[in-house]
C-alpha cells in the first residue's frame, strides 16, 4: 500500500475512534481494568528566530528548512501535533498507534506514523513489541517530540541529532528487574531492514539494526545506557567517490573510507538525571561513528533547573565535535600533470563534504511556565559558537555565510498534552 | 463520633500549624491485604507504574484521586516531591511511549475506601481523618 494512503487510513481510523471514545481517562470507572481504547494527544506551537540570515537552524536533520535564511521567524522548527490511540485488547496484549504531524523531509506538514506496535506482556516484567518502535538511545529520545514532557523547548540538538536512527521497524524485548528499590529495565531491539528519509530526496537504508538498552531507576535518579549498531547506506550515493576510484589504490582507499555504503555505524550513550522535584540536573554523553564522510561524532550536555512555584528556569551547556573535518586527498605530485586540475577538484569536493560534519558549542538559558493545567509556555535563548571552518548543525547554507561564526536563537513555545 | 472528634482536633492542629488547607494524606490498603507497611520508594514505584507488585510479590493495583483534587496534589508532593504539572509531564513520557497509563481514579475518599474494600490488591490514599476499620495505613 502506498505510504500516504496508509497514513490517511490510519489517521481516519484514529479520528473515528477518538470521536467514539472521547474520554481519555479512567475517571470513575467501575473496575480496575483499563478501558479498551484510550486516546491521548500532544502538541507544540513554537516560533524560532535566528540571528544568522545566511543559513537555517533546524531541530532535526529531517527538516529541509527552518529559522534564519528561509524564515525570519519560523513556526516549522518546533511546531507539531501528535495523536495516539492505545488499544488494550487483553491484560497481556495491547497496541499503540501514534501519528505526528510536523514539517517532514519533503517540507509538508502531514501526519506520519511515529509509533505503531503491538505489545505482548509475557510475564508482569517481560514484554515483547513488534512494529515501529522509537529507539531509546538517549534519556528522552522516545519523547523528544512531546514538548510538555521536557523542561526545554527541544532537547539539545548537539546530542540528540548525533545519530539519524531515531526509530526502528522491528522487534524489541524488554525485561524489568527489581533489585531492592532499584529498577532496571533491560531491553534489546532488532530490525532487519527499513529506510529513513531526509530532505532533498536523500535517504538512509538501514539493515541489521540491533541495540541494547538499560534504564536504571532509583528514587529520583535515572540512568540510561545504550549501544546500537546497524549497516547504513546513503541513497543516492555521492558520485564523487566513484570518481576517486579512477585513481587506483590511493583513490580506492579514500572512497572506501568515506563512502556511505553498507557501513557499520555504531552509537554508544550514557546519561543520567536527578530530579527530586524542586530542582533537576541532567547530563548525557554519546559517541556515534558512521565510518564514512559523516564522521565520528562525540556530543555531551549538562543541564540544570530549579522549580519556583510554576516557573522552571534552566541553563544548558552542550557541545558536539566531529572528525575528520578535512583530508589531504590524493597526492597530485605522484600523478601525471594533466590530471592535477581534476585531482584538485576532487580533493576540494571531498573537503567540502567533510565540512558538513557538525562542530559547535551552545549555551542556553530559558524558562518553563506551567501557566495552566495541561499547558506550558517556554522561552529560550541559545548562543551557539560554530567550530572553526564549520557549518555546525545549520542547513541551507547560502553563499554569504561565514564559517565558524556565532548564532543566537530566540525561541518561544506553548506545549499541551491531553 | 470518635472520627468527628479526631477531625476537629486535626483542623485545630492544622490551623495552629498554619497549614489550614493541607489535609494529612495517608496511603491505605484493605485490612484483608497482607501488606502492613511500605517505604516511600516502594509506594512511589507502585504509583508511578514501575512496579506492579508489592514487595512480597502479591499484585498491586493503585488508585488515584481525581485530577485536580488537593489530596492528589498533596500525595505526590509528599511521596515524589512533584507538583501536578510535573506528574503530568512524567505520565506524558509513559503514555506517549506506549508503556502504560496512569492509575484509575475515584472522586471521593468514600469511593476510594469502597474500591479498596472490594479489592485486596488495591492501594490508594485518603485524608487521615477518613481512615476507618476497613482500611490499613501503610505509609
Amino acid at each position: 500500500m502506498n505510504p500516504l494512503l496508509r497514513t490517511s487510513i490510519a489517521a481516519s481510523a484514529l479520528a473515528l475512534l477518538a470521536v467514539c471514545y472521547p474520554s481519555r481517562s479512567h475517571a470513575d470507572s467501575a473496575n480496575s481494568d483499563p478501558p479498551m481504547f484510550v486516546f491521548n494527544a500532544f502538541g507544540t506551537l513554537g516560533v524560532v528566530h535566528s540571528s544568522e540570515s545566511q543559513a537555517d537552524f533546524v531541530s532535526s536533520e529531517s527538516q529541509p528548512d527552518g529559522a534564519g535564511y528561509s524564515q525570519s521567524w519560523s513556526p516549522d522548527v518546533d511546531s507539531r501535533f501528535g495523536a495516539q490511540l492505545t488499544a488494550n485488547v487483553t491484560s497481556q496484549l495491547s497496541a499503540v498507534l501514534q501519528l505526528v504531524a510536523e514539517q517532514d523531509f519533503s517540507d509538508r506538514f502531514r501526519p506520519e506514523v511515529e509509533w505503531a506496535n503491538i505489545k505482548y506482556q509475557l510475564t508482569p516484567d517481560f514484554d515483547v513489541r513488534i512494529g515501529r518502535i522509537n529507539v531509546p538511545l538517549f534519556l528522552v529520545s522516545e519523547t523528544r517530540k512531546v514538548g510538555y514532557s521536557n523542561p526545554w523547548i527541544r532537547p539539545p540538538v548537539e546530542l540528540y541529532n548525533i545519530d539519524p536512527l531515531t526509530s526502528n521497524d522491528g522487534i524489541d524485548l524488554s525485561y524489568r528487574l527489581h533489585l531492592g528499590e532499584v529498577t532496571s529495565i533491560l531491553s534489546g531491539a532488532y530490525g532487519r531492514s527499513y529506510r529513513v528519509d531526509f530532505p532533498l530526496q536523500n535517504s538512509v537504508a538501514v539493515r541489521d539494526f540491533h541495540a541494547v538498552f538499560d534504564r536504571i531507576e532509583y528514587g529520583s535518579a535515572l540512568f540510561n545506557l545504550a549501544y546500537l549498531a546497524a549497516h547504513l547506506t546513503q541513497d543516492p550515493a555521492i558520485a564523487l567517490f566513484q570518481d576517486f576510484r579512477a585513481f587506483g589504490s590511493a583513490g580506492d582507499a579514500i572512497a572506501d573510507r568515506f563512502e556511505f555504503t553498507n557501513k557499520l555505524a555504531t552509537a554508544v550513550s550514557v546519561g543520567t538525571s536527578y530530579d527530586p522535584g524542586s530542582w533537576f540536573a541532567t547530563g548525557e554523553w554519546a559517541h556515534f561513528n558512521s565510518h564514512s564522510f559523516s564522521g565520528a561524532r562525540t556530543a555531551w550536555y549538562l543541564s540544570s533547573g530549579v522549580r519556583i512555584a510554576k516557573f522552571t528556569p534552566f541553563a544548558t551547556y552542550s557541545a558536539v565535535t566531529s572528525y575528520p573535518t578535512s583530508n589531504a586527498g590524493l597526492n597530485a605530485s605522484t600523478l601525471p600533470a594533466n590530471l592535477a586540475g581534476t585531482v584538485a577538484a576532487l580533493d576540494a569536493g571531498l573537503n567540502q563534504v567533510l565540512r558538513t560534519v557538525p562542530l559547535q558549542r551552545t549555551e542556553s538559558l530559558g524558562a518553563r511556565w506551567d501557566f495552566f493545567r495541561n499547558l506550558d509556555l517556554k522561552l529560550q535563548v541559545d548562543h551557539t559558537r560554530l567550530g572553526a571552518g564549520s557549518y555546525g548543525s545549520l542547513t541551507n547554507i547560502q553563499p554569504g555565510f561565514h564559517l565558524g561564526g556565532t548564532v543566537n536563537l530566540f525561541s518561544a513555545a506553548i506545549d499541551f498534552v491531553y | 463520633m470518635m472520627n468527628r472528634f479526631r477531625s476537629a482536633l486535626l483542623v485545630i492542629a492544622c490551623i495552629a500549624g498554619g497549614h489550614a488547607a493541607m489535609a494529612d494524606v495517608v496511603a491505605v490498603v484493605s485490612t484483608r491485604s497482607p501488606v502492613t507497611a511500605l517505604s516511600k520508594n516502594q509506594l512511589l514505584d507502585i504509583f508511578l507504574g514501575r512496579a506492579n507488585r508489592y514487595p512480597d510479590g502479591t499484585p498491586a493495583s493503585p488508585i488515584d484521586q481525581a485530577e485536580g483534587s488537593p489530596l492528589r496534589d498533596e500525595f505526590y508532593i509528599k511521596v515524589a516531591g512533584q507538583t501536578a504539572a510535573q506528574m503530568l509531564a512524567y505520565w506524558s513520557k509513559i503514555i506517549f511511549t506506549g508503556r502504560g497509563q496512569p492509575p484509575p481514579t475515584v472522586s471521593t475518599d468514600a469511593e476510594m475506601k469502597k474500591r479498596i474494600r472490594d479489592n485486596p490488591a488495591a492501594i490508594g490514599y485518603i485524608d487521615r481523618a477518613a481512615v476507618d476499620d476497613s482500611v490499613r495505613i501503610v505509609f
